[in-house]
């Protein structure tokens, strides 16, 4: 075999063919982009202020000091918790809720699905239509007697809360069904031995049902913490990075809010460059620890 | 059991801002403002009738670029990352590895890392501001993406199909698209319809890359008509209802496959 081998599937020229393609436009839109990134985050680059003069690592220093990059860290990273814990923990409970045969359930489960397929635009117009000062939500607490139903995209103390929960009500229908699958794979055999051993509802859960899910919450949380670090269409619709000075702006709204609108392309770089480390080091790591965890199974 | 009940009303709450949006189509304009909860009674097409006949073609030319762009994309991005793919399982070299996790990596960077070097990037080929440009930064951003569903694939197609065919005197190429590739179908469907969702439902890339003034794909046709438009609600709803049906309506014809690629890796571990 090890003979035939080689003249059947020759190396020669497989890779011009049905490698290079590929890889070339991955090389010119995503690494050359991020070399060219991090060649501007040393510079002050900004195209209306030339000229452009080689500033090493001022860029990031200045970062460490910057309120409103440190806001916006600490936006992301509120925003980001709460998108990686909120979904997860309720689409686990749909799921639980909807693992059952039949008509209505398939009914149930597209529509916890549909926001999935909704561009995050349309998701953003509902709802700031629907949490508007004087939209649905709040007549509704006015009918109920509320004399002052809370600004939840005015108030500044409120809106990053209200952005997190669209993101999350749009996220759940993703952990739903990812969560269903995962249930699909729980042996029926073992839930009744476990019955029969005279374990009730939660230990079954608790000793069954959750350690089989490990490669469904693997999934879910990689796919919710990415999409959580890169949350910039909700806050750019909503609230535009407002209420007030930065309430909801996100590093990756700062990130185009400064090298677009302020063209201030150095520094801007330099905050894309510290997202992308941030982004590789917090995946990586979470990753590693869950998957760890299902080969500990 | 109560457990009909309350699958039920857990799926009423979740589902009110849907219905919003629904109603809000067939309303007439003012009605909207005044009591947007209320159903559409009587229903009227003025919305989605208005929408389709604006004077400026807004929904038309913005159709047009996202079923330009969304197609373009995804049939350049299944026939480069099927390929792709088949040489990152096939090719047992060293460095095949090393360019996996290259790729792989690329599947978790922000597109706000990479966005403002593009704009030179593109203006630098006069791709900055057309439809090509959207195109191609698209099926660089997406590769890695095609390459991890495909190459997970074409692992499980035995290698021997392969050889047999090479044998009776076929190219590399020739077995790759008559004998691997129509094997391949579900990987190819989940690529299509995720890739196609995503793209179709994109924001932040057209609106940079096409730029302010040049073009308008459906998604950033809602954003600017809400800015243009605040008080016509009516054209709002009914441009957003317009712009989801044909993602709706995908879904749903696909959507066994649809559910299959979403969990392919959840339940293979």
């Amino acid at each position: 075999m090890a003979v035939t081998r080689k003249p059947v599937l020759p190396r020669v020229g497989h890779f011009a063919s049905f490698g290079a393609p590929g890889v070339l436009v991955y090389l010119c839109f995503v690494l050359a982009p991020i070399l060219i990134s991090f060649g501007y985050s040393l510079t002050n680059y900004n195209p209306f202020d030339p000229p452009v003069r080689f500033t090493g690592l001022a860029n990031y220093r200045l970062l460490f000091s910057d309120e409103q990059f440190l806001t916006a860290l600490r936006i992301t990273t509120i925003l980001t918790l709460i998108v990686v814990i909120v979904p997860n923990v309720l689409g686990l409970g749909v799921a639980l809720l909807l693992d059952r045969k039949g008509w209505l359930y398939n009914a149930l489960r597209s529509v916890f699905f549909t926001p999935v397929i909704l561009s995050s635009v349309v998701v953003s117009i509902i709802w700031s239509r629907l949490l508007d000062d004087e939209g649905p939500l709040n007549t509704l607490l006015r009918a109920l007697g509320v004399e002052h139903p809370p600004g939840w995209l005015s108030d500044p103390d409120l809106a990053l809360y209200s952005v997190a929960s669209i993101v999350c009500w749009q996220l759940l229908g993703f952990c739903v069904v990812v969560y269903l699958a995962g249930l699909q794979g729980v042996p029926a055999e073992l839930l009744e031995a476990a019955e029969i051993d005279g374990a009730g509802p939660l230990r079954r859960f608790r000793a069954v049902t959750w350690p089989l899910l490990a490669p469904s919450l693997t999934i879910t949380t990689v796919v919710l913490l990415i999409s959580a670090f890169k949350t910039y269409d909700y806050v750019k619709v909503i609230t535009n990075g407002g209420p007030g000075s930065g309430a909801t702006a996100t590093i990756a709204f700062d990130v185009l809010q400064t090298g677009f609108d302020a063209n201030h392309v150095g520094y801007a770089s330099a905050m894309a460059v510290l997202m992308l480390v941030i982004v590789a080091v917090v995946t990586s790591v979470v990753l590693n620890f869950l998957r760890r965890r299902e080969v500990d199974l | 059991m109560t457990r009909p009940a309350v699958a039920l009303l857990v799926s009423a709450v979740f589902f009110v801002p849907l219905y919003l949006v629904l109603a809000n189509v067939f309303k007439q304009g003012d009605l909207i403002a005044k009591d947007p909860a209320a159903l559409p009674l009587p229903p009227t097409l003025a919305n989605v009738h208005a929408v389709l006949t604006r004077p400026d073609g807004l929904f038309w030319v913005s159709l047009t670029n996202s079923v330009v762009v969304t197609l373009s994309s995804i049939l350049v991005l299944t026939v480069l990352s099927a390929m792709l793919g088949h040489y990152l399982a096939r090719s047992g070299k060293r460095w095949t590895k090393v360019l996996t996790l290259v790729l792989l990596a690329g599947l978790m960077i922000p597109p706000q890392v990479i966005l403002i070097p593009i704009t030179d990037v593109l203006r630098v080929t006069h791709l900055m501001a057309t439809l090509p440009g959207l195109i191609l930064f698209n099926v660089g951003y997406y590769v890695p993406f095609g390459v991890f569903v495909f190459s997970g694939f074409i692992r499980g197609v035995p290698v021997e199909l392969e050889e047999a065919a090479r044998l009776d005197g076929a190219s590399r190429l020739q077995v790759f698209w008559r004998v691997v590739f129509p094997l391949l179908r579900p990987a190819t469907a989940s690529v299509l319809i995720f890739l196609g969702v995503w793209i179709w439902n994109d924001f932040i890339d057209p609106l940079i890359i096409l730029g302010p003034s040049q073009g308008t794909t459906i998604t950033t046709g809602i954003y600017r008509s809400i800015g243009q438009y605040q008080a016509d609600l009516g054209s709002v709803f009914a441009l957003m209802f317009l712009a989801t049906l044909p993602v709706l309506i995908f879904y749903l014809a696909l959507q066994k496959q649809f559910v299959k690629g979403l969990t392919g890796g959840a339940t293979k571990g």
